[in-house]
Parts: C-alpha cells; sequence; structure tokens
C-alpha cells in the first residue's frame, strides 16, 4: 500500500509542468518553492548561513503568487521548531529553517518531537556547512538525525531539492514523524534551471484533537511512543524508495563501487561521467541516508571486490554497513575527518581507491581577502572606543559581523550565540589579576534577541562586574539584513509589535542601560567612561551601553555625502590604519602617504573625529 | 559546454551577473548551474562565482577546466587562475596592457565616468561579451538588461553595457 501511494507520490512530484517556465533558482530559493508547492501554511526561520534564503524566498513566493502561507523569522531556532511544530499539530503542514548550528539550539524541542511525532507534514530544512566557510562547526545534520531517531533526505543540488522538500512533507505527514531536509552549503548556494510545479492551496489536517497520552505524554508514554517511532523507522528502511541504493552510473559489475550521498554525489558523478572508460566504477547514492537499508548496501559492498564510501561530513552510510571488511571510507582514514570534500578531494579519492597514484590535483595556497568591517560600519567606531576606555581588558565577543572586531583587537573570544554574556560572567568570576579584571562583552541586537537575555538575567543576579555593549544596529546584518524583535514589520511586511531593547535590558534587572550613538566620538567614549565607572570602580554590577546606529548597508541613502581627505598635518601615526582597519583608508607605499579612497568610503566622519593629528579634514561636497 | 569563474572582492557584484548569465540561459532552454560566496566573506572578503553551461550535476568547476575567468580585481586573479584551463582567457578589470591569455579593460574607470564605480561589474560583462567563444552575445544581454523595471537602474545598467561593448571595439 505504501510503495504504491509512493510512486503516485513521486510520479506528481518528479513530472515538471510544461506549462510554466524554468527559474534560474538557488537553492534555497527552490527549497522554498517546493515549501509552497506543497501547501504549507506555517513557515519560521532563525536566519544564518547558508540557511537564510529559505525564509527570505519563501517571502517573494508568498507575494507574487498571492499565497496565503503565514511567515515569520523568530526569535531563534527554538521557537522557530517550536513554531512550526505547534502548527503541525494543529493540522497544518509547517515548516522550520535553520542552519546547522541552530539545529543545537532548538535540538531539545526536536528530540522530543520525535517521540511525540506530527499531525500535519513538518519539515525541518538544516542547512550544513562543510569547510567550514560560514559557520563554527562541521557537523553532520545527517548523524544529527540519526542521533534524534529522524528521517533526512540529503538533496545532489538545487532541482533535487525542490523535489525533496515536497517528497519530505508526504513523508513526515505518511509516517506521522519530523523529516529533516539537510541540503549542504553547495546546494544552499548552488544555482540552477529549476522546473515549477503548481503551488497548492494550504493545507489542513482537521482539527486538533485532545490526547495528553501522547501530546503531553509522561515518562510512561514515552516508553510506548519510543516503541512506535523505532516500529515507522523501520518500515521507511525497508520501504520507501529513497531509503533504497540507486545506481547512478555503471553496470553494476565493476570491482569498484562507491557509495555516495547529498552534494558530494554531484562532484563523484561530474567526475566519473567525463570519462568512464578512465574510471570502471559503479556508482550508487541514496536520496535518505537515515535511516537507510543497511542491508541492501552491504549487498552492493558484498558483490564488489572494493566500496569507497564518499559523504560528507561524518561516516553516516558508512556506520550502517554491518560487515565493513572490503570498505574505505572515513572510518579507515582514507577518507579525511575534516573540511569540505571538494571535486579535487574527490578525484584524488577515486584515483587511490583505482590503485593509482593520482597526479595529486589541489588549490595552490591562495591569499584569499580577509572580510573587514564595511567602510562606515558602527561596530567599527564602537570598537575603537572600547579598546580606547577600557585598555587591556578581555573582550568576549560573539556572532554577527561583529565578530570581525577581531581585526581591531577588540574581540578576543567567540564561540557561540550569546556566549559572549556567559563567558563573561565567568571570566569575571574566575581569580584574575585585578588589573586584567576588566571585562567586555560585545553582542549584536539580533543575536542578543536569539540567545542573549537569559545570561544577562543570570549576570545580574550574581553581580558579575562586566560591561556589555549591544551593537545595536537595527538589523540581523552578516546573514543579509533580516528584521528582529525591534521592528514593527514582520517578516512579509504585516504589522507586528516592536520589543523595545531598553525595556527588555532594563527588565533583565539591569540598572545601568544608557544608549549612545557610536559616530559620535566625544559623547560615546564619555558614557562608556561612565559605564567603566559604574561597573569597575563602584562595582555596583553589570552596565549596559547600547551602540545605536542604522547598519550602512541597510541605511544606504540615509548617510552623509561629507568627503575626507588627509591633510600635510598627517604624521603617518598609523592610527588609522592599524587602529581604525577601515578599508577606505590606505597607505600608500611609494609616496609613503595616508590616502582616503572615495569609491568606498561611507562618509561616517569617524575618522575625521578620530585622527590625533587632526590631519584629517572634511572638503566641499563633491559633485 | 562553457564553464566561467567570476572573481574579484565581497560587494562589487559578482552574484548580480552570475545571476543574470544563468537565467538568460535558463530562457534560453540551455542547462546551467552555479555556485557563488555568501555569509561572511560578503564583507569585503575574495568572493568566486563557478557557472557552468551543460550536463552537469555540481556546481564547481574543477581546477583546470575553465574556459574564462573574469576578474573585477587584479589581486584577486591569481587566487582563481588555476580554474583555468591552458587555453583559457582571464578578462581582467586593470590599467595594464593586454598580454596573451589576458585582456584587459578599465572597467572601474569606465564606471567612475559614468557616475558611480558600482557598474564596473555591468561595463566588464559588456565587454566580455564582444570575446570570440564567450557563451552569450551582446545582443542576447543587452535585451535581458532591458527588462529590468526599475527605470534608473536599468537605464545605469544599459549605459554601463554599452560602454564596455565599446572600450571593446576602440582596442
Amino acid at each position: 500500500m505504501i510503495d504504491k501511494i509512493n510512486s503516485l507520490m513521486y510520479e506528481r512530484i518528479m513530472t515538471p509542468q510544461k506549462s510554466l517556465p524554468s527559474m534560474f533558482l538557488l537553492g534555497n530559493e527552490a527549497i522554498a518553492r517546493g515549501v509552497i508547492e506543497s501547501g504549507c501554511t506555517v513557515a519560521a526561520a532563525y536566519p544564518g548561513t547558508p540557511s537564510s534564503e529559505v525564509m527570505e524566498s519563501l517571502v517573494k513566493w508568498k507575494k507574487s503568487l498571492g499565497h496565503p502561507i503565514y511567515l515569520e523569522w523568530s526569535v531563534n531556532e527554538k521557537v522557530a521548531f517550536e513554531t512550526a511544530y505547534g502548527a503541525s499539530l494543529a493540522g497544518s503542514r509547517s515548516m522550520a529553517a535553520m542552519k546547522m548550528v541552530g539545529l543545537n539550539v532548538a535540538s531539545d524541542s526536536v528530540l522530543s518531537a520525535a517521540y511525540l511525532g506530527v499531525r500535519g507534514g513538518l519539515v525541518v530544512v538544516v542547512a550544513d556547512d562543510p569547510g567550514p566557510h560560514s559557520s563554527q562547526t562541521e557537523q553532520d545534520s545527517r548523524f544529527f538525525a540519526w542521533f534524534a531517531k529522524l528521517p533526512v533526505l540529503d538533496p545532489c543540488n538545487p532541482r533535487e531539492a525542490r523535489d525533496m522538500a515536497l517528497l519530505a512533507f508526504e513523508l513526515s505527514e505518511l509516517y506521522e514523524v519530523p523529516v529533516i531536509l539537510r541540503p549542504c552549503l553547495r546546494v544552499c548556494h548552488a544555482r540552477q534551471n529549476v522546473a515549477l510545479g503548481t503551488p497548492h492551496p494550504t493545507t489542513d489536517a482537521g482539527l486538533f484533537k485532545k490526547n495528553w497520552q501522547r501530546w503531553a505524554a509522561i515518562p510512561k508514554f514515552r516508553l510506548v511512543l519510543h516503541e512506535e517511532l523505532n516500529q515507522k523507522l523501520n518500515k521507511i528502511r525497508l520501504t520507501e524508495p529513497l531509503a533504497q541504493p540507486e545506481k547512478v552510473v555503471g553496470n553494476g559489475k565493476a570491482s569498484l563501487a562507491v557509495i555516495t550521498s547529498g552534494s558530494v554525489s554531484s562532484h563523484v558523478r561530474d567526475l566519473v561521467e567525463t570519462d568512464k572508460d578512465a574510471y570502471p566504477v559503479d556508482v550508487y547514492r541514496v536520496g535518505m541516508p537515515f535511516p537507510a537499508n543497511g542491508e541492501a548496501f552491504q549487498d552492493i559492498v558484498d558483490s564488489h571486490k572494493k566500496t569507497l564510501m564518499i559523504e560528507e561530513t561524518y561516516p553516516v552510510l558508512e556506520l550502517q554497513l554491518k560487515d565493513r571488511r572490503k570498505v574505505v571510507g572515513r572510518l579507515t582514514g582514507d577518507v579525511p575527518d575534516q573540511g569540505e570534500l571538494t571535486p579535487e578531494v574527490v578525484h584524488n579519492l577515486v584515483e587511490r581507491a583505482l590503485g593509482r597514484t593520482p597526479g595529486e590535483k589541489s588549490a595552490p595556497d591562495i591569499k584569499a581577502r580577509r572580510p573587514s568591517l564595511c567602510p562606515g560600519c558602527p561596530h567599527r567606531s564602537a570598537f575603537f572606543l572600547i579598546k580606547k576606555v577600557f585598555q587591556k581588558a578581555i573582550y568576549t565577543g560573539d556572532i554577527g559581523c561583529y565578530t570581525l572586531g577581531i581585526n581591531m583587537g577588540a574581540v578576543d573570544t567567540c564561540l557561540c550565540m550569546g556566549a559572549s554574556i556567559g563567558m563573561a560572567g565567568g571570566v569575571v568570576h574566575s581569580p584574575l589579576d585585578r588589573e586584567n579584571a576588566t571585562v567586555v562583552a560585545t553582542i549584536g541586537d539580533s543575536t542578543f534577541y536569539h540567545a542573549g537575555i537569559p545570561p544577562l538575567i543570570n549576570a545580574v543576579h550574581t553581580r558579575a562586574q562586566f560591561v556589555l555593549v549591544i551593537m545595536d544596529n537595527g538589523t540581523t546584518a552578516m546573514t543579509g539584513g533580516q528584521p528582529t524583535p525591534a521592528h514593527v514589520e514582520l517578516a512579509d511586511g504585516s504589522p507586528g509589535v516592536a520589543v523595545d531593547l531598553e525595556q527588555v535590558v532594563r527588565g533583565c534587572g539591569v540598572e545601568f542601560c544608557e544608549v549612545g550613538d557610536p559616530y559620535d566620538y566625544g559623547a560615546f567614549e564619555s558614557l562608556l567612561s561612565d559605564a567603566k565607572d559604574y561597573t569597575c570602580e563602584k562595582r555596583r554590577g553589570v552596565s549596559v551601553v547600547i551602540a545605536r546606529r542604522p547598519c550602512v548597508q541597510y541605511a544606504r541613502g540615509h548617510t552623509s555625502s561629507d568627503k575626507f581627505v588627509v591633510g600635510d598635518e598627517c604624521d603617518r601615526c598609523m592610527t588609522c590604519i592599524r587602529d581604525l582597519e577601515c578599508p577606505a583608508i590606505t597607505f600608500i607605499k611609494p609616496e609613503k602617504k595616508i590616502s582616503i579612497n572615495w569609491d568606498v568610503c561611507n562618509s561616517c566622519g569617524f575618522c575625521f573625529q578620530m585622527c590625533p593629528s587632526k590631519a584629517i579634514k572634511k572638503v566641499a561636497e563633491h559633485d | 559546454m562553457t564553464e566561467l569563474i567570476l572573481c574579484g572582492r565581497g560587494g562589487q557584484g559578482i552574484v548580480f551577473l552570475t545571476r543574470q548569465l544563468g537565467q538568460i540561459l535558463t530562457d534560453l532552454g540551455r542547462d546551467v548551474i552555479s555556485s557563488e560566496t555568501h555569509g561572511m566573506a560578503v564583507r569585503g572578503g575574495s568572493i568566486n562565482s563557478h557557472l557552468r553551461i551543460g550536463a552537469f550535476l555540481s556546481p564547481l568547476i574543477p581546477i583546470g577546466d575553465a574556459d574564462f575567468l573574469i576578474s573585477l580585481d587584479p589581486s584577486e586573479t591569481a587566487n582563481n587562475i588555476h580554474y583555468l584551463e591552458p587555453r583559457g582567457l582571464v578578462v581582467e578589470n586593470s590599467t595594464m596592457p593586454s598580454e596573451p591569455g589576458f585582456v584587459r579593460i578599465d572597467a572601474s574607470g569606465i564606471a567612475r565616468s559614468l557616475g558611480s564605480v558600482r557598474l564596473e561589474n555591468v561595463v566588464i560583462l559588456g565587454y566580455a561579451s564582444t570575446l570570440q567563444g564567450f557563451p552569450l552575445c551582446s545582443n542576447v544581454i543587452r535585451s535581458h538588461l532591458e527588462k529590468e523595471s526599475r527605470e534608473r537602474i536599468r537605464a545605469q545598467n544599459l549605459a554601463a553595457f554599452d560602454a564596455g561593448v565599446q572600450a571593446s571595439s576602440e582596442k
């Protein structure tokens, strides 16, 4: 029965509709398209590279299609998941999207929901970042899915990502479990021409029916639910086509088999298909790496002389094989345990598995330009003054653009979302040399709402003596400028209620909470000095300074058009180059001169206020 | 099958170029897949895009396969030149003269003279579209840029594109 439903389902999803045009879509846009086409009713997300464009494109699809889906940027990933889960219990198809470290934040809810199950189809889109390119870890969400006992789909490119988003909803509803869709960065941020299907209106699985033994299960019933979950997984593993190996290259008679999944499977197939004579291998892949049909994979291993496992980033398929004597992979040390499996790494792995010494293909040492805070970024002026006022302090930092304060020596630690505040509490309670006991934590506004509130309450309660600077640029800048809870508009522009930052800070019990403009050199410096006096001299507890100035990327058109030049008074003290680190200011070596590049200057005027020899001058408006 | 690398610094409009080319090719019914850089690197860091035209599944160009390297910043060319095949061509935004394997155009200078250095990406696109073997010809790209609905942006982009095409005929 299940197979029959599925074959119809596959046919419907995989048949592109000739009447609709193809679009050149980002993987995340293709996922959003699949979500809209499935008739999803509620979707929630917290931004994080490489996942952010899923919600951004849902907003675009909602508007362009006039679709009634409810969308929100939630305060964090845990709330995003719970929003989606609540909607699912109420009978709606729902989605939550996040990056893989966001799944860590949501994990408490996700693991419990696996036992309880769902009503409306619930898909959790979790974007992984092998490399890592823009993340703290290289964790594998397929492994996380195994740990949580949830099915996980692993698309190989944007086209398949759209198809799998639709399949994930069907699977979730059929088996009443949340389903994880795990695209890697090379799917999220690839673009491909994708055939579109017809969007379905929103769905309804019927009204919520009270059943506390399931939806509010106490431990006795959890045991029953755990058994039911195990039965569901077993059924999926044995019967679902996506859990079976699919032969994508070869006739099954080669001596070497490659088993692969996800975006890296695309590199494998492109390599082998460029020259089938040079690569006599059978390639198998799987769409659902957990729960995969381990026995079927074992048959492949047993019928080949050797099997190479190529998957990112943990040995998920490899561990589901019982007899690995003929297998080479991560567990044998043949596949690197860290780093992205690029086409070059894949090439070298396949060559070596074929018993050849590869003419090693590897990228030369490149001198990548380091990222830096934008010219005119208000974080730069805030960091400059923090360093000036709190010399020799320990600076606990956080996750966002302002992590780039490391370039200015104004960020000493970066752990995860919200950790600047929690860690500052720990640093001040350790027996430090009093000379060095000053601690300044910096966190962005969006990150503060996300994970900064409980540690701030903790700091107030425990009389932790540190200064917290909330870098309030009014947006979630690093990931593309998504709204924060302080905005009056929700994700799709519909009206919300702005949650005032100062009220939240004071509500945490903070007595010293002041707002200043980091562009205003004198006033902001004096504000920081007041905080220093309150916390470090009078030792009255945590003080909070809110550095408020809109992000230059999203405030274009509202900035001044002043132009600045460096005059002859310049004594080359290098403060602007070394301490301010503004990309608009450069030292021209042959002439030993400092110059301001008007192409990139955003006219914040901070260098003009900061220059110790008053050599930077404002010039008449340039037209 | 044509493969292109586009490189530069965050903020120079590499993603915009990749997206325009991909959408035009999609409209023409061609198979196309690309990869772009997002995240922290867009804050002025090194950026590249891969664009592959043909029946590829992976969005990444293997080392030594690309036909063109379009570089908006000469200091980024060296970071990407290993992607180029031996007979491949570098199209570089630079004031230096062209030489075998490298064609150069002062796209920043031309863009500045049109009012904004931000147009340099469209200038270099206009120039590249005139080169032999480039996967799309100038007219096709131009008529795509004409579809932009915001009038000011359309006018700016068309002026920049035409200036790039013009610069090629002057060489």
